[in-house]
């Protein structure tokens, strides 16, 4: 069963078409990652699937039906910019959002995630008070307090320090196990590839990638080997069917042209230097997401 | 309606714990409540220092006449039963005119004025009694630091008018015993109309007009609703653009729709300016009471100005606050403040020319207007004048059309541009966003 379906959306603004004809499928209980360039149309389709945008054509169904133009109480929606009443006190405003959202037991709700998010001694201190991401744990515990079915995060970890990142990915782990659907886009590809069960691409408006981590890496194929040599990328340069090298350091990626094996180009390269580790695998992510969003050209130059 | 509900609670709650509320609402009424009774207070405390006159008398016939009134008003200073000096004495002196340098004259004693020796001084023209066809010979000058305001002025002038007329009806041989009725003036008194008493189905005597209801009413009823839509719709154009740029906004559109929003702003100012309002009405109630002046409450007009003020915040209200959601930083937002404010500005302009005729074209003209309806109207009714009963039915049909137009335009500006960042609410923009939506 899917929580959310959106069949051929098209959304224009003036001249620029942000979003393509996109058609997603988002099964429930899982979480989906949306990923792309800055620009390419996120938060436009996430708006639209919030009912705060609405598509110029196509069918948005949340939990199997249209819901034009209104709000669901069991959906969150934490956006990409976030917004407090500076003078309201912390539990004010979770109480607001609370209420706004129907919740059963505000207080202790209140008092539970506050202590959850380390933030009991704020509760009664103003929003203008707080840190950049005590500001952003209340906007999430505000955006989650209803435990919603389904959860919507544009860009959730951007922000946040380490410790409070692998606080937020707990719980909405958490809340996917207690079975909510959830979709966040983000731009960090290492949390994609970790949380995801599914990941969207969407590129100029139009979806570039939708499936499995696995699925998606396998229409790449193992084109990756992931190699620590002596001279570093310079010993790499001349040898033919490499068509990209990222050089980090200690360790270069290499990305071998599809027509060659990779144990032809292992060959290759012992032949020109020493070899100490070397991996073949298929493409990270971050790697995919840069095959798609740059030109190849400019990436060969800059490596 | 239960998410208006809680987002019209919270607009309330912020707008009634904001201090301009606490001394609009309280100290004001205070305010106002302590300058009545300082008035009331002061009323008879005159000023009871003595004046000293200097009078140039180019005729050479006023300085007896004048001498002799002054002496006759000094003798009533003082209160006969308690003896208390209840008015200040005029004490005359009468100058010959120094023909020879009259400027120099009339500069020194400018200077006596300013060394607080004199109070004033007075010219009299030559040809006072039979003016000639030289007009500067027939005048009378008055010349003291606040001439204008001087009430000593007007009793100069009332003196000498008095003495002229005598001396020309002297002149024409009629005895003065037959003249007495020649100065009697008498002035027409501003009364009411009758009407029958409901109860006894007698004739009511008509009442005397006075300023409170001609003036007075009128000007304090189109006060309260200015200042209701000045101090609770006015910042909705600040808040909504706060929340825009602010980014709350999107967080509250994740919950509530753009109307939803928008209405509970409303609501939230519509609850404040009806309690502000009120308040002042009751206590202005109290107040007129205490002071005698209780059967001048036009409780008949009470309906009609809460309804009016009604719409006249929803129609103000909406429009700030789409203009708030169109506006990405406060120098726009001043530029568009002062338009949408004319509904409640223009009014005031034109307010005192209408109490003047309130059956007049222009003001029944633009009493009908719409936006202007709510205020204007309501100053008509106020005014001691019946107004056609067409009128407020036609002027409150049409603001409520009025109203709901702006509504519908409005949500639709607001609906678009409260996410929307970068595009300057230019008047085609506006245009653009409230048609195409």
């Amino acid at each position: 069963m899917y929580t959310i379906e959106l069949e051929n959306i098209t959304k224009t603004f003036g001249k620029h078409k942000a979003v393509d004809d996109l058609s997603l499928k988002v099964p429930k209980g899982s979480i989906y990652g949306f990923i792309g360039p800055n620009g390419s149309g996120k938060t436009t389709s996430i708006r639209m699937i919030m009912n705060i945008l609405y598509p110029d054509s196509g069918i948005i169904k949340l939990f199997g039906n249209e819901h034009l133009g209104s709000r669901l109480d069991n959906v969150g929606y934490l956006p990409e910019e976030r917004g407090l009443y500076k003078k309201m006190k912390v539990k004010e405003i979770l109480r607001f959002h609370a209420e706004l959202k129907n919740t059963k037991n505000i207080n202790s709700e209140i008092d539970y995630w506050l202590k959850k998010f380390d933030l009991s001694d704020w509760a009664n201190k103003k929003v203008q008070a707080l840190s950049k991401g005590m500001s952003q744990k209340i906007q999430f515990i505000a955006t989650i307090i209803d435990k919603p079915e389904i959860i919507i995060l544009d860009e959730p970890f951007s922000g946040l320090d380490p410790v409070n990142s692998e606080i937020l990915r707990t719980t909405i782990l958490e809340l996917q196990a207690n079975g909510a659907t959830v979709i966040f886009s983000t731009h960090d590809m290492n949390v994609a590839e970790k949380m995801c069960d599914f990941i969207f691409m969407i590129y100029n408006g139009k979806k570039v990638l939708d499936g499995t981590l696995t699925s998606i890496q396998d229409k790449f194929g193992t084109d990756t080997i992931r190699i620590q040599i002596e001279n570093g990328s310079k010993a790499l340069k001349e040898i033919p069917g490499i068509e990209k090298i990222t050089d980090f350091g200690q360790m270069q990626e290499i990305r071998v042209a599809k027509e060659i094996d990779t144990q032809d180009m292992i060959k290759a390269i012992l032949s020109k230097t020493r070899v100490s580790k070397f991996e073949t695998t298929k493409p990270s992510l971050n790697d995919i997401f840069i095959r798609i969003a740059s030109p190849e050209e400019k990436e060969v130059q800059n490596a | 309606m239960r998410k208006i509900f809680i987002l019209t609670k919270r607009e309330f709650l912020t707008a009634v714990r904001t201090k301009s509320f606490l001394i609009g609402l309280i100290i004001a009424p205070i305010f106002m409540g302590g300058s009545f009774l300082v008035i009331k207070l002061f009323e008879d405390k005159v000023d009871i220092v003595d004046k000293n006159i200097v009078v140039i008398d180019h005729s050479g016939i006023m300085a007896e006449p004048l001498m002799k009134v002054s002496e006759e008003r000094n003798n009533e200073i003082f209160d006969p039963k308690t003896n208390e000096k209840i008015r200040p004495a005029y004490n005359l002196e009468i100058i010959e005119p120094e023909l020879s340098d009259p400027e120099q004259q009339k500069l020194d004693l400018s200077q006596r004025v300013r060394n607080k020796e004199l109070h004033a001084f007075v010219e009299i023209g030559p040809e006072i009694l039979h003016p000639g066809e030289d007009r500067d010979k027939y005048r009378m000058f008055y010349y003291s630091e606040n001439s204008m305001m001087d009430d000593i002025r007007n009793w100069i002038s009332r003196v000498i008018n008095n003495q002229v007329r005598k001396l020309r009806v002297t002149d024409l041989n009629i005895a003065p015993e037959q003249s007495e009725d020649l100065f009697y003036w008498i002035e027409v008194e501003g009364m009411g109309l009758l009407s029958v008493n409901e109860d006894t189905g007698s004739v009511k005597d008509a009442k005397k007009s006075n300023i409170g209801e001609a003036v007075a009413v009128p000007y304090i009823l189109m006060m309260i609703m200015f200042m209701m839509v000045m101090m609770f719709t006015v910042p909705l154009l600040s808040s909504v653009m706060e929340e825009k740029t602010e980014r709350i906004a999107e967080v509250i559109l994740g919950s509530v729709t753009p109307f939803q929003f928008m209405m509970s702003k409303l609501l939230g100012s519509i609850l404040v300016s009806i309690i502000g309002s009120s308040v002042y009405i009751i206590g202005g109630i109290i107040a007129a009471s205490q002071l005698g002046f209780a059967d001048s409450i036009p409780y008949g007009l009470l309906p009609w100005f809460f309804t009016f003020l009604l719409l006249n915040v929803i129609m103000v209200g909406s429009l700030m606050a789409a203009l708030g959601s169109a506006c990405d930083n406060s120098k726009d937002a001043q530029s568009l403040q002062f338009p949408a404010m004319l509904p409640v500005l223009l009014p005031m302009f034109v307010m005192f020319p209408m109490l003047k005729a309130p059956l007049g074209a222009f003001s029944t003209a633009m009493s009908l207007i719409p936006p202007f309806t709510p205020m204007l109207m309501t100053v008509r009714m106020a005014t001691p004048v019946t107004i056609p009963v067409w009128q407020p039915i036609v002027g409150l049909i049409g603001v409520v059309l009025f109203t709901a137009f702006i509504v519908w335009v409005s949500g639709r500006i607001f609906r678009t541009c409260i996410l929307m960042q970068g595009t300057p609410p230019k008047f085609m923009n506006l245009i653009k966003w409230a048609t195409r939506g």
